[in-house]
């Protein structure tokens, strides 16, 4: 068997920035639900219906939340907020996937999930706190000549398989490849997951992490930036940047 | 020869009453010759009227329609046909597994601990307990399977030496379940067939025909010499012993399944004992449910089980039912008290919530029945009371796993997600499990002796009644 | 078609531009001469494995994004921004992402077919008779009128030429997107205030304070990519972070993003605006010019609903900025007084100073092919359309890129006025409710297998034709309008033939371009048509490097006196009705199964319509989320499930424009309710139809109908039960 390296100790853990990270600007996060549908796109996600999507079984991989807060005419909003894997570093699916299903991978630092490997006991959904996981719960319609349209990059989920936001590891492979051919670090900006490159408003930036020069390294050490659920241990790999409010901000 | 046990003195008018009291009273101390109580437990298995067989049909019926149809249906359409959903994940399958492997529970606490301990009242009905366990796990076992996405590769979790060289995670709890139960399964199955043996080679010697080449096959050719016996003796001490942490550890890494887990109302330190007195004490409650149920349908049964064994159990059960209680206020209490927003979320929507009334009827029927009804000897030994009383902790116990694994699963970190859970097809399954459950015990009664004579007639000979003076004393000699 | 370059010339004349750029091909595969082969045929330019990248333009609206599609094998796998695009640099909305589901979806009309009208069943006949049919009717030019979609534009000149030629009346060309966003009246009013109809450009990006009356332009508002760009652009501010107030009845997603929502009640903006101009013209001139004067402030703020301390701060902070930006949106301009509305709106901005100034309002760039700006019918027009459809005059109706009997309201008896049309002729590509109600259905290719350009009217500074072409070859058996028109005209002969005398679809599109070979200032310079052709698909389109917007001037619109009122509501409801198009599916979007599935941004439901209302009403109506209701205004009645929301005034419901669709599909079929039942038929000054100024009743029916949302139910009722 191949040696592993998994750390077992969450020390040596906390000492990592990640690889591949993810920031997202809330100030500007718009709403529009293009990263959603560009992520459908590309991941090959299928669609549910009405009933399933009511009953909380669609697949998005990406949500993003909003809440009214008070009433008429006090109202605010809480912002929206894409909500989507955050590609822990400590990530609570991986220990109790029975079958190495959901694995982390150590050369780009993600959390994997390995369809073929899934049986479907949900277990890593359920530790997920950030609910950033979907189950295939049927083998759901994608009438001819929808079919065309798929993605062949990306697996095509039957029933009973979990799945979830990849940061298109697809595409980073295409890039790192790209790059190495070409004897070259990847270069910031070249690598974009699907949600990224339709944002209209540029709210979601991606990049490494590990060059602190990369417009995301930078971001996410502005005072704006936080991870979410930060105390549960998990170190995400995607800073949120607050809403602003202040009017008059000097930029 | 000790003096084990000192049957109360009472101001009886008569002594020869008082022993007349006390033998009608104890199974132990009113022998009778073992040719005629091995023909009464013959007969037993062997007398059937019509009315087992519409009962048995019905079962057939229903494990047809409700377990295999109904599975079948959902392998082929997925789990959308149940009620599971974002983030309710987990939803009655697991309620369903944890409930079994409950109710399995008890079956090898009566009997192994019992027998470790030495109680003798347990003698007529270990079999009885230990059958449960075995087709308990079997319950819990399919619906285990049944929970699964892909359940044609459920063989994945099984270590097993393969050419992708990958084994199980043993990070997961959920592999060290799959463990457990199967260890359980096993150890429990050795540990019902080996106290099986004598029984079995006594109904060789007792039937004809087919019945005769199967007892002949499973009794192993047992002769009951001095060398079997003490060798038997050996092995079922040995279980005895061995099984009782096996049982434990089993609801334990059950409970690990969520108490591993972060989330907010799962990750709580007591959750094994706490799981490990739920399990009893459904289990224990299923125990005297069947007692009950053996002995009001089955031929000579009455003279087996009597409102002794009744007493007995529900003095345990109320004992158990105290203990749940203990741990279900020390969970809570530590919920409560560390304060977290989500945990408070999640404690306000079991009490509030759609389902609240389940909340509330877990611990009506979990605590207050029980020490309502169990503190008095004469309703204890009521069989329809005592019957009342285990399916209403038997119905609490079921709810307390519905709410620990659907109910909690609906609030999350994430406000925005929150859901409910409508069951799908798991009703039929559940059905489904339990007439599964109900026919394998009803075919097992036809096939094997349900009480254990040997054990019954060992405990006989060693009790006998004994005049100290005027006092009339039980006594016990130890036979090993 | 001997004559015709082969593929390999082809490819061989345009290598040389091509080379360089590895990503974007600069050729597509040419629809016309590659039919479709199995797998294991591959044409010729595909390498297994290996993604082939055409860039085009997006046909899911009029904004024109330029596109990047990537294919694989022959089969268009992924939509991505073209990033050299001046509208969208790179950047998609969702629509746009679904395109995909419009070239694959299950229910398109595969081949020409006639078939008896209502009828879903079609018979297929052959391009060669659908060529006859139309030819017939170019043969009597005054009876046959054309109705065409707000894309493509290549068609719409094509048409235009054609109907001047031979005489017929000038093709009308609508969208529902243009019935809210108002553009004939924002013409109309640019005209009237700044001397040149215009649909403008609002300078989003650099202003430091926005103002937008009902303006939702980040979700459909005329070029959505483009002004949520500016949105960003504005929010990173390069001074300070830019400042949005958004004026509407409703939370609208754009309101939810803005620092301030001002919910106006429906019909006062021009009495807040003229407050506004009053106030901010007092504080900054010390007097208020003629335009402003009238307006009562206090009496203003009172009939809006705001406080006057509200309104007036609003003013300071409209006075202070430096960059200040007032945007009229659709739902304001769709009023009664629309127009006056509008006139207000862009004097303010006069007023502000900002025009033709960084944050401010411009004119927008000029066309590279006319210098003229092609607004849309008003529904005006269409209900002179729709009356000589009536009349009997116009014997055949021919309709692309445009659903009317979905997309009119209701009350316009477009669908009775068509059964009194002998030929009616649909291009469509979905079996819409027109297409049903038509007898001959000719289907145009989707966007993603179509020729063509979009003349870019608003959103950038640059002046810009987005190309289009093909990134894989037709899926059915479909032919482009283009070219059954040309090979109409040949079969009519007369002016028809000789005002098109073009081979096929891209001999004329090319003449169009003729006049941009060896232009100065665009994106790239050709000497010659075929490596100019070449280039043109490359980039997807032709631009120019430098902005070149024209800057308004309103010499004397402060002048004028004006008496604001608020405009006039129609019917006798209760209830203010707020329609507006769904963000995500917008006209035309509902037969897209993800962008069905896509939830709306601010109620995250999906798969169908619903009324947004306050709980404080739903209180007094005793009502709750997913209660069925009908909705009825004296036009007409819809019944839909009640949404609690409470961002938005209590007297106002609100359901948004894209479902309750009869026909387009499995996916649109039978889903929601079509609110456009519910408008009526009062027209503004600029002909515009005051789709914002109708009242409506609701009605319980006791029937409940849950809605499919995103958002789980369980946390609304826990803190209702805590309330």
């Amino acid at each position: 068997m191949a040696k592993h390296n998994i750390p077992e100790v969450k020390a040596d853990l906390e000492n990592t920035t990640g690889i591949w990270g993810m920031a997202i600007d809330q100030d500007l996060c718009t709403g529009c639900q293009a990263c959603v549908a560009a992520c459908a796109m590309e991941n090959n996600i299928a669609f549910v219906g009405e009933t399933d999507a009511g009953y909380g079984r669609s697949l998005h991989w990406l949500r993003i939340e909003h809440a009214f807060e008070g009433e008429f005419p006090e109202v605010q909003t809480s912002g929206f907020q894409p909500v989507l894997c955050q590609q822990c570093g400590n990530a609570p699916c991986e220990p109790v996937c029975p079958v190495f299903a959901s694995v982390h991978s150590q050369a780009q630092d993600l959390n994997l999930q390995v369809y073929n490997r899934c049986v479907g006991t949900r277990y890593c959904a359920n530790n997920c706190p950030y609910v950033a996981r979907v189950f295939n719960m049927r083998d759901y319609d994608r009438p001819e000549p929808l079919s065309n349209q798929l993605n062949p990059d990306v697996t095509v989920r039957r029933r009973g398989i979990m799945e979830k936001c990849t940061f298109c590891i697809q595409r980073i492979h295409k890039v790192e490849d790209q790059a190495k051919s070409e004897g070259r670090e990847v270069l910031d900006g070249e690598m974009q997951p699907a949600c990224a490159q339709a944002c209209p408003a540029d709210a979601i930036i991606f990049g490494r992490l590990d060059d602190p020069e990369s417009r995301v390294s930078k971001l996410a050490k502005t005072g704006r930036g936080s991870q979410l659920f930060e105390d549960l241990g998990t170190l995400p790999r995607v800073t949120y940047l607050k809403e602003e409010k202040d009017y008059g901000r000097l930029g | 020869m000790a003096v084990l046990a000192n049957s109360a003195t009472h101001a009886h008018t008569s002594e020869q009453d008082h022993e007349a009291h006390l033998r009608e009273e104890h199974l132990m101390l009113d022998p009778r010759p073992r040719g005629e109580m091995n023909a009464m437990v013959m007969e037993s298995m062997q007398t059937t009227s019509w009315k087992f067989w519409v009962a048995a049909g019905i079962m057939a019926i229903l494990v047809a329609v409700c377990l295999f149809y109904y599975w079948g249906y959902m392998i082929a359409n997925g789990l959308g046909v149940a009620g599971v959903n974002r983030p309710i994940y987990w939803g009655i399958f697991l309620v369903n597994t944890v409930f079994w492997i409950g109710i399995s529970h008890a079956g090898t606490f009566v009997s192994a601990l019992l027998r470790v301990f030495k109680a003798e009242f347990r003698r007529p009905f270990t079999r009885a307990a230990e059958l449960m366990t075995t087709f308990g796990l079997v319950q819990a076992g399919l619906s285990i399977f049944m929970h699964m996405g892909r359940v044609w590769l459920s063989y994945w979790l099984a270590p097993y030496p393969n050419q992708r060289g990958l084994w199980p995670n043993f990070h997961s709890p959920l592999a060290w379940d799959f463990l457990a139960i199967n260890t359980y399964l096993l150890s429990s199955t050795m540990y019902l067939f080996l106290p099986l043996i004598p029984d079995l080679a006594m109904a060789r010697d007792r039937s004809t025909g087919w019945r005769k080449t199967l007892y002949r096959i499973l009794a192993l050719g047992f002769r009951g010499t001095e060398g079997e016996w003490t060798h038997l003796r050996f092995a079922m001490n040995l279980f005895a012993f061995a099984i009782l942490p096996v049982m434990f550890s089993v609801h334990t890494i059950v409970s690990w399944d969520f108490a591993a887990a972060m989330r907010p109302g799962w990750s709580s330190t007591i959750f094994g004992p706490y799981f490990v007195i739920g399990a009893l004490q459904s289990g224990l409650s299923a125990v005297a449910m069947v007692l009950i149920v053996v002995r009001a349908t089955m031929k000579n049964m009455k003279y087996f089980i009597r409102p002794e064994h009744l007493d007995g159990l529900g003095k345990l059960m109320l004992i158990i039912s105290m203990s749940w209680a203990y741990f279900f206020f020390n969970d809570y209490m530590v919920q409560w008290y560390n304060g977290d927003k989500w945990t408070d979320a999640l404690l306000h929507f079991h009490e509030e919530g759609p389902l609240g009334w389940m909340w509330y009827a877990m611990l009506i029927f979990n605590v207050a029945v029980p020490w309502l009804t169990l503190w008095n000897k004469n309703w204890r030994r009521n069989p329809t009371l005592l019957f009342t009383v285990g399916l209403l902790v038997n119905i609490a116990m079921w709810f307390e796993r519905y709410i620990i694994v659907p109910t909690s699963l609906s609030i999350n970190r994430f406000p925005f997600t929150y859901q409910f859970y409508k069951p799908g097809v798991e009703i039929p399954l559940t059905i489904g499990t339990i007439s599964f459950f109900i026919l394998l015990y009803m075919l097992a009664s036809r096939l094997i002796p349900l009480v254990p004579v040997w054990e019954v007639q060992e405990g006989q000979m060693a009790h006998s009644l004994r005049k100290f003076g005027k006092e009339t004393v039980v006594t016990v000699s130890d036979l090993e | 078609m001997t004559e015709q370059l082969s593929r390999r010339d082809f490819l061989k004349l345009v290598g040389t531009g091509a080379a360089s750029a590895a990503v974007l091909t600069g050729c597509g595969p040419a629809s016309r001469y590659v039919t479709r082969e199995p797998y294991t045929k591959m044409p010729e330019y595909t390498y297994n494995g290996q993604s082939t990248y055409y860039a085009t333009t997006c046909r899911e609206c009029a904004a024109g994004c330029g596109l990047v599609v990537r294919t694989m094998q022959g089969r268009a796998i992924k939509v991505e921004g073209n990033k050299y695009h001046p509208v969208n640099l790179g950047k998609t909305c969702a629509r746009g992402q679904a395109t995909l589901h419009s070239l694959y979806n299950p229910d398109r009309i595969q081949e020409p077919s006639s078939h008896v009208r209502g009828d879903r069943d079609f018979s297929t006949t052959d391009w060669d008779t659908a060529t006859g049919i139309v030819a017939e009717a170019l043969k009597n030019p005054a009876e046959t009128a054309f109705l065409l979609g707000l894309a493509p534009d290549h068609l719409f000149d094509l048409v235009s030429d054609l109907c001047k030629a031979i005489g017929a009346p000038a093709p009308l060309r609508y969208g529902a997107l243009s019935l809210f966003e108002a553009r004939t009246t924002l013409g109309e009013a640019s005209r009237i205030v700044f001397g040149k109809p215009d649909l403008l450009f609002f300078d989003l990006g650099n202003a430091d304070v926005t103002f937008s009356f009902g303006a939702n332009f980040l979700e459909t508002w005329i070029s959505p990519v483009a002004y949520t760009r500016g949105f960003a652009q504005m929010r990173r501010g390069t001074n300070r972070r830019g400042y949005l107030v958004q004026f509407e009845a409703r939370m609208s997603q754009t309101a939810m993003k803005a620092d301030e929502w001002a919910a106006i009640l429906p019909g006062t903006e021009e009495l807040v605006a003229a407050a506004l101009g009053k106030l901010v013209a007092e504080q900054k001139f010390g007097s208020a010019p003629a335009l402003f004067e009238a307006v009562d402030v206090a009496q203003a703020a009172d009939a809006a609903g705001l406080p006057l301390e509200t309104l007036e701060r609003y003013a300071t902070i409209l006075a202070q900025a430096q960059n200040p930006l007032v945007i009229p949106g659709g739902a304001a301009l769709g009023q009664s007084n629309g127009l006056e509305i509008a006139q207000v709106i862009l004097s303010l901005n006069a007023l502000l100073g900002n025009l033709g100034k960084p944050g401010g309002v411009y004119h927008s760039p000029a066309s590279p092919l006319t210098n003229s700006y092609r607004r849309p019918a008003s529904i005006k027009e269409i209900s002179a359309l729709i009356e000589k459809l009536n009349s009997g005059k116009i014997k055949t109706l021919i309709v692309h890129g445009v659903n009317p009997v979905f997309e009119l309201p209701t009350s316009l008896g477009f669908e009775a006025a068509l059964a009194k049309v002998p030929t009616v002729i649909s291009l469509a590509s979905f079996p819409d409710e027109t297409a049903i109600l038509a007898d001959y259905v000719f289907p145009d290719h989707t966007g993603l297998e179509s020729w063509g350009y979009q003349q870019v009217s608003a959103g950038t500074g640059q002046t810009l034709l987005s190309g289009a072409q093909p990134v894989v070859a037709p899926y059915y058996n479909t032919k482009s309008t283009t070219d059954v028109l040309l090979a109409a005209a040949a079969v009519a002969g007369g002016k028809a033939a000789a005002a098109l005398p073009f081979k096929d679809e891209i001999e004329f599109i090319q003449g169009k371009l003729a006049g941009l070979v060896g232009a100065e200032g665009g994106f790239f310079n050709a000497a010659d048509m075929p490596s100019f052709w070449a280039e043109f698909q490359q980039f997807g389109g032709w631009w120019k490097n430098d902005p070149s917007l024209g800057t308004p001037s309103a010499a004397s619109a402060l002048e004028k006196k004006l008496t604001p009122a608020a405009a006039q509501p129609e019917g006798d409801g209760e209830f203010h009705l707020l329609v507006f198009p769904s963000p995500i599916l917008a006209e035309a979007g509902a037969n897209k199964p993800w962008l069905q599935e896509t939830p709306d941004p601010t109620t995250t439901v999906m798969w169908n319509s619903w009324l947004e209302m306050n709980p404080v009403t739903a209180e007094e109506l005793g009502l709750t989320d997913d209660d069925v209701v009908r909705v009825s205004s004296a036009f007409g009645e819809v019944e839909v499930s009640v949404y609690k929301v409470p961002a938005i005034r209590p007297e106002v419901v609100a359901i948004p424009f894209g479902q309750g669709h009869t026909a387009y599909g499995r996916y649109a079929e039978n889903r929601g309710a079509n609110p456009g039942k519910l408008l009526g038929a009062q027209i503004n000054a600029a002909g515009d139809l005051a789709f914002a100024g109708v009242k409506v009743k609701i009605e319980k029916t006791g029937k409940k109908r849950p809605l499919s949302r995103l958002e789980g139910r369980t946390r609304l009722e826990a803190a209702e039960n805590k309330g």
